[in-house]
């Protein structure tokens, strides 16, 4: 249970970004309103297989990494050289892209966190950092080998488990830094980047550790791409640049991205009392689940009891909404009018940063919590480019029998989404995230002068 | 009988040199009786990677029980080498 008095704070952050050389890349591209999204001609070489080219990528060149193939030569990622001599060899064998991705996070906040090496390598620190999907990349050339080559297993080589099981990041990380407290993942598909941060703050609030290395991770795959594309909720028809725009009349679904966020999170008081800068402090976590039987369609009820949920302790009142906003037809405004509902229609900002960077899946949370955390350091709203046109008409979900949220239609709160940064004074963010199977998860943070 | 082990002595260093958990300063003056446990700090995991990256240098394919009964030194795996190759003739 929560320690009286028992704060958190988050005293450092890291990643990675497409098409950003670095977190201060992610920063100015951010607020300069860029999209991050391009065609990936390794989605376009299998021409009429994939519905959707564009994605959000992040390739090994881009994060300094090569990738080493086997002889003979296969896609097949053998183990990957840090160009730049971050992480050890054999740290490296170990890890998936996610996981290299991870580590180089976990560095960057442990440097900006200014953590001693004794206290990274504490028992009172603890690392919970997962993904949304599988070690696709891995398994697929492991299973390939066995079932369709007819190979031994050991032809998949030895690293097949450790590089592709559901907890890799977690693992990857503390044997990097050797931590000596709780080493776990938490999973919830799309709520999974918000979700480990959520448990990290919780382990921090209880009582149970003092710092935390946590956050999300979605590693460059073709592999868990392919699987969006096959239920066609991707964004198609667009330029790469237009091609996410959450609240448009014209979406019609989501950009697949990959990247990494990762967070320092440490207790409010020892972070002061060492003069640590404090990025952030987080008010509250709350999570649900819609409870409707539904694995994939939002939850009116859900996301309005998340919010219950979150303000019960009766400190919420942000200045900015970061919402999910994945630019699904249905998903957007649903959300929308649940923040309506509970907020009321003045006084906020509604921010959806998948905007410009799409969706990370397991990466998502944590890395528009990153976002977040630049809104409150910047004290500006990230821009929600491409929402040109929001709906004039009430969505069919508004018109059925038994609808007992807002009768407006979108274009009604076009004052809350601006198309343009926008400069204001921001105390408090909460960030919001949804995963399928119904689960929901809310975090508020706020700066820590306020 | 001494050639055919030196050139799978040379062979093997060019598996090893692409096995990236083994320090490259390490290879230089590898013998027979250099251990891969001891001596080349190999973590023990990585050595059924060796095994299969022999198999496709070697052209060659170890029975399990091969495996399971390879020693760590390097002479053990030039040794499974030559008896595989003969048994395959």
């Amino acid at each position: 249970m929560i320690v009286a008095g028992r704060k958190v704070a988050v005293v450092g952050m890291g990643g990675a970004f497409p098409t950003c050389t670095d977190l201060d890349d992610f920063d100015k591209k951010l607020f300069a309103g860029e999209s991050l999204i391009r065609n990936w001609p390794k989605a376009a070489a299998y021409d009429k297989q994939i519905r959707s080219m564009v994605a959000g990528y992040i390739t090994e060149p881009e994060m300094n990494l090569e990738a080493i193939h086997p002889v003979p030569e296969t896609e097949y990622p053998e183990t990957y050289v840090d160009l730049l001599g971050r992480i050890p060899d054999l740290n490296l064998a170990t890890a998936d892209l996610g996981c290299v991705w991870a580590m180089l996070g976990a560095q960057e906040s442990i440097k900006m966190a200014g953590w001693s090496k004794a206290e990274v390598e504490s028992e009172q620190t603890g690392v919970v950092i997962a993904s949304g999907g599988g070690g696709n990349v891995i398994s697929r050339h492991a299973w390939h080998a066995f079932y369709e080559l007819g190979k031994k297993t050991r032809m998949a080589g030895s690293h097949t488990v450790d590089r592709a099981m559901s907890y890799r990041e977690a693992a990857n990380v503390s044997c990097l830094i050797r931590n000596k407290g709780v080493c776990e993942s938490i999973i919830s598909a799309c709520a999974t980047g918000l979700g480990n941060i959520g448990y990290a703050y919780r382990l921090i609030k209880f009582g149970l550790q003092d710092r935390a290395i946590t956050g999300g991770v979605e590693g460059t795959a073709l592999e868990t791409f392919i699987g969006f594309d096959a239920m066609q909720v991707l964004s198609k028809g667009f330029a790469p640049e237009q091609s996410s725009r959450p609240f448009d009349i014209k979406r019609n679904g989501f950009v697949c991205s990959f990247g990494a966020g990762i967070v320092a999170l440490e207790e409010y008081e020892m972070a002061k009392a060492r003069g640590a800068n404090i990025l952030g402090v987080i008010d509250e976590y709350f999570n649900n689940s819609d409870g409707d039987g539904n694995m994939f369609y939002p939850s009116y009820d859900g996301q309005k009891r998340l919010w219950k949920g979150l303000m019960a302790g009766g400190n919420i009142k942000p200045d900015v909404v970061k919402v999910h906003g994945t630019a699904t037809p249905v998903g957007d405004i649903l959300e929308l009018i649940s923040v309506v509902d509970t907020l009321g229609e003045e006084g906020y900002h509604i921010s959806a940063p998948k905007a410009q960077f799409g969706h990370m899946l397991g990466a998502a949370g944590s890395v528009e919590f990153i976002a977040s955390l630049l809104m409150l350091k910047n004290q500006k709203v990230l821009p929600c480019i491409n929402s040109d046109e929001l709906n004039p008409e009430l969505e069919n979900f508004q018109k059925k029998d038994g609808w007992e949220g807002s009768n407006k239609p979108a274009a009604a709160y076009r004052h809350l989404i601006s198309q343009e940064t926008v400069a204001k004074e921001i105390n408090q963010i909460v960030c919001l995230n949804y995963g399928f199977g119904g689960t929901n998860s809310a975090m508020s943070v706020s700066r820590d002068d306020k | 009988m001494e050639n055919e082990r030196q050139e799978i002595l040379e062979g093997l260093l060019e598996v090893l040199k692409t096995v990236r958990t083994i320090d490259p300063e390490r290879l230089v003056g590898v013998t027979e009786e250099t251990d891969f446990l001891t001596d080349l700090s190999t973590p023990s995991t990585e050595l059924i990677n060796i095994a299969a990256k022999v198999e496709q240098k070697f052209d060659i394919e170890f029975e399990d029980e091969d495996i399971d009964r390879m020693g760590s030194k390097v002479k053990d795996v030039i040794d499974l080498i030559i008896m595989v190759k003969e048994r395959s003739k």
